[in-house]
């Protein structure tokens, strides 16, 4: 799901700090964000905002930490509102709707363990590109 | 950008294959969901019929006990309810009133069968409520209302007596979701349809109770708990038009007759 590459140039150590940075981000808004699956994009986000003239090597970080929250963002939305219903209206628990969640959970916990490991790997200096997020990435950003 | 698409597709396969391989598994069964449900459905409807008994005056009467009994197993058996699950207890009170409360306990207030003109009439009423228990929509109003983690901790005998009585009110005098009340009136026609009752005198008794709230408001529980009365009958009206019903059983209205009467008697 996560392949290892080389970048266009070698980017300096301060580069490697903000890049793995964004990816600390989101995982720090994970935290906050696991029940409401908006806050962690909102929080990347603003990282990605702040970076938006940074240097080609971390804008590429922040984009695809960007992405990675955006892939997770729809699933984990129909989980939620799922739940609401289930609180809030006539809809019932299902076996259904627990396996649904329980996919999530996965596909979230695959996430994080590949964000932590993204974050660690990109501080050392290796450049790792997401399965999708990766190509994604390379279509949207450019270097200038 | 194939090569993205693909990856993509791919993922989405995944995704998918692992929420299609775990929905094969009967989670409910494994975590126990429903027993853990059922459990919390029988305490916390024991507790509220326990509270009410308390309170109010039972009817125990045979002579009118047993009519009433005869028109819900009537109901039950015309469509594969288990009869033995449902709890009917009549109370002596003036207000027009029966509801439904968990586990199945069925109540009507004698206000109630005093102002029905005909069994009919009670007959839709016991199967209105019939349907609340049949949908689920009893657990889910009060989950609803009160909330889940208030239920649980009543079930575990933790809940204050206050909370326990303003989550009875909330059965016994407000009303459910305005299509929880459609389900429930077009599941009860339904029901009389099938028991070979003429709903039609069910739709009367919304309209005229509607109009006689005007007047007495306070004392017909039933209706104003049961909002758009009119609007439900002309639903019901609706509903049967076109079809015929055989006649109301003479044996039914004798009986009807003789419980209006012994009611009246032990008052």
């Amino acid at each position: 799901m996560i392949a290892t590459s080389t970048f266009k140039y070698e980017p300096s150590e301060h580069e490697l700090e903000k890049a793995a940075n964004s990816y600390v981000m989101s995982l720090v808004a994970i935290m906050g964000g696991f029940p409401l699956p908006i806050i962690n994009l909102i929080a990347t986000f603003i990282f990605y905002l702040g970076n938006l003239r940074g240097t080609y090597f971390v804008r590429w970080h922040c984009i695809q930490a960007l992405l990675s929250q955006f892939f997770l963002l729809p699933f984990n939305s129909v989980g939620f509102w799922w739940t609401v219903s289930i609180i809030f209206t006539p809809e019932t628990i299902t076996s259904r709707y627990i396996a649904y969640i329980l996919t999530i959970f996965i596909f979230n916990l695959a996430e994080f363990i590949g964000t932590i490991y993204t974050a660690i790997a990109t501080r050392k200096g290796r450049h790792i590109e997401w399965w999708v997020i990766g190509g994604l990435t390379n279509l949207i950003c450019k270097d200038k | 950008m194939k090569k993205i698409l693909t990856e993509l597709a791919i993922t989405l396969g995944i995704i998918a294959a692992v929420w299609l391989g775990l929905s094969q598994v009967d989670w409910m069964k494994l975590f126990r969901i429903e027993q853990a449900t059922r459990n919390t459905e029988e305490k916390i409807g024991d507790l509220f019929w326990k509270m009410l008994k308390n309170t109010e005056t039972e009817i125990t009467s045979d002579s009118i006990v047993a009519p009433v009994d005869s028109m819900l197993t009537k109901i039950c058996a015309a469509n594969s309810i288990d009869r033995g699950k449902v709890k009917l207890h009549l109370l002596r009170k003036d207000e027009i009133n029966a509801f439904a409360l968990p586990n199945n306990h069925l109540l009507i207030y004698s206000g109630l069968i005093a102002s029905c003109e005909n069994e009919a009439e009670l007959y839709g009423v016991i199967s209105h409520e019939l349907a609340h228990m049949e949908k689920n929509h009893v657990m889910n109003k009060l989950i609803k209302e009160v909330g889940l983690s208030v239920l649980i901790s009543m079930s575990t005998g933790n809940g204050n007596a206050e909370i326990i009585k303003e989550a009875l009110k909330h059965l016994s005098s407000t009303a459910y979701d305005r299509s929880l009340e459609t389900e429930a009136d077009l599941t009860a026609v339904d029901y009389l349809e099938k028991a070979g009752i003429n709903p039609e005198p069910f739709a009367n008794f919304l309209y005229r109770l509607a109009d006689e709230t005007k007047n007495l408001p306070s004392q017909i529980y039933w209706i104003s708990t049961h909002p758009e009365s009119k609007e439900r009958a002309e639903k019901i009206i609706e509903n049967i038009k076109g079809k015929s019903f055989p006649n109301v059983e003479a044996k039914d209205s004798l009986r009807f007759a003789g419980l209006k009467t012994n009611l009246k008697k032990s008052s």
